[in-house]
């Protein structure tokens, strides 16, 4: 019987201990570089299609690379070759520390002493392999991740109901799902999308260096 | 990339709780310029919405700048000790690594209320801070960290007369509230008082060294009452459920 949806659940859920709590995708600085909370649906949609898809693509072949027992490491290159800013290649490489923790310890198993550095995404392949995530959810879970994290720091940023938030989240799920199913069949480095978001690369840089910030990143 | 040869080694984790403005970071400092020329040590800081803290502590010159980092929380400091301890445990570890070895990391809690607590897969040892300003009743009001924390700080004992507070019956109600374990009434101004909290912090770090002490957990907020008179306990995960994502 497979477990897929219901680990898609444990691993979307906020309380997931992996510190997703320390993250506003990118929010934080896009407001301060004066995006409007009105805004904020044309926000997720742009990142939908090029950082997160990045994201989900790379765990997708992520997740395919180490069902064969291949090479990671090609993966987090191919990754960090489509994560200009330095900001938010060191934000991915915590965030998959984090995500290592969940994994050695939920799905422990002999990992690769390379693991501690590997971005986010490339954990997370690894870790839907191991605990048996279907590469079709393992994407939905990116998606889904990365709209829930922008709305819950927006709530933290800026005056406004949270329904309303949840709402935005609640109409980007078609356009999850789609590039969920677009990119599950990705299965080799090279087939990983390259969109790039310059103008959130460049906030993630300011944001870096500033001091008074509710987020890392 | 950083490629680590070997695993640094292991410090002994000691938190510091407490509400905001009860001298945490004070006390830190304290702690940093009796400390620092014995042991090897870091500091971390979690702040709600600045590096205030570690402003502060990098400007006391009481340690190296580079050993004093901030954590940011996403304005979730009780989660950042408790819930979801992630981002605070990886800067103990990038502490660990980056100045090995180290003998202390003591990591400040971003001042939120009388309820939060370290977890123990966090810090080997905690201690709680409440000053005598907060009032004399604070410390009957009780709480995990008040009656459970490894030590009570009733600090800024100094300022007992001018806020009509008797410190001794303080300090009496605190170790009765706390079933004999330790407590400190703590004063910059009172040398002896620093030298027993220092005592204290070196006695821990021999029991943490010789594996006698097992860190404890002072436990999640405690059952209370409600103004409809029903008396519940948050269990930790329905404590965040309710508090949001991420909260
Ligand atoms: N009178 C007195 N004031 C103190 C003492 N320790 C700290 N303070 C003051 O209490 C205030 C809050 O201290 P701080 O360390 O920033 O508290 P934190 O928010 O818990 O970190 C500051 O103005 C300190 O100068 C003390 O022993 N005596
Ligand atoms: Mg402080």
């Amino acid at each position: 019987m497979s477990t897929s949806s219901l680990l898609l659940a444990l691993l979307g859920d906020a309380r997931l201990p992996s510190g997703g709590h320390t993250q506003s995708a990118g929010l934080e600085p896009a407001l301060r570089a004066g995006t409007t909370p009105a805004e904020v649906p044309a926000y997720l949609r742009a990142r939908l299609r090029t950082v997160t898809r990045v994201e989900a693509g790379t765990a997708v072949v992520a997740r395919a690379v180490a069902a064969e027992g291949g090479d990671l490491d090609a993966v987090e290159a191919a990754w960090a070759a489509r994560t200009p800013s330095p900001a938010l290649r060191a934000n991915g490489r915590r965030l998959g520390r984090g995500y290592l923790r969940v994994l050695q310890t939920l799905w422990p198993g002999p990992t690769d002493d390379r693991a501690r550095h590997w971005a986010r995404p490339v954990v997370l392949g690894l870790l839907a392999h191991r605990a048996d995530l279907c590469p079709v959810d393992l994407a939905r879970l990116v998606g889904y991740d990365d709209a829930q994290t922008v709305t819950a720091a927006l709530l933290k940023l800026e005056p406004g109901d949270p329904l309303q938030a949840t709402a935005w989240v609640r109409d980007l799920l078609p356009d999850i799902d789609r590039m969920a199913r677009q990119l599950a069949p990705l299965r080799t480095p090279d087939e990983i999308p390259s969109g790039g978001a310059p103008l959130i690369e460049r906030w993630a840089q300011t944001h870096d260096t500033t001091t008074e910030r509710l987020f890392s990143a | 990339m950083p490629e680590t040869t070997k695993t640094p080694a292991r410090a002994m984790r000691l938190g510091v709780a407490g509400p905001v403005g009860t001298g945490k970071s004070s006390l830190i400092a304290l702690l940093c310029r009796a400390l620092s020329d014995r042991l090897r040590m870091a500091v971390i800081t979690n702040d709600i919405y600045t590096d205030e803290d570690a402003r502060f502590l990098k400007s006391a010159g009481v340690l190296d700048p580079e050993r004093i980092r901030p954590v940011e929380t996403g304005a979730c400091p009780h989660t950042a000790i408790r819930d979801d301890v992630t981002a605070n445990l990886l800067a103990v570890e990038d502490m660990e690594a980056d100045f090995d070895p180290l003998d202390l990391v003591v990591i400040e809690s971003g001042g939120d209320n009388l309820t939060a607590t370290f977890s123990p897969a966090l810090v080997d040892a905690q201690l709680f801070v409440l000053d005598v300003a907060g009032g004399g009743d604070v410390v009957r009001k009780g709480g995990p960290g008040i009656a459970r924390a490894d030590l009570l700080i009733v600090n800024k004992t100094d300022l007992g007369p001018y806020v009509s507070v008797d410190v001794e019956r303080m300090v009496r109600e605190g170790s009765a509230a706390r079933e004999g374990r330790p407590v400190i009434g703590l004063s910059r101004t009172d040398a002896a008082s620093i030298d027993e909290l220092v005592a204290w912090v070196l006695g821990m770090l021999d029991t943490h060294r010789s594996g006698d002490h097992t860190p404890i957990d002072p436990g999640p907020m405690a059952p209370h009452t409600h103004a409809d008179g029903t008396t519940h306990s948050h269990t930790p995960g329905r404590a965040s459920a309710a508090a949001g994502p991420g909260a």
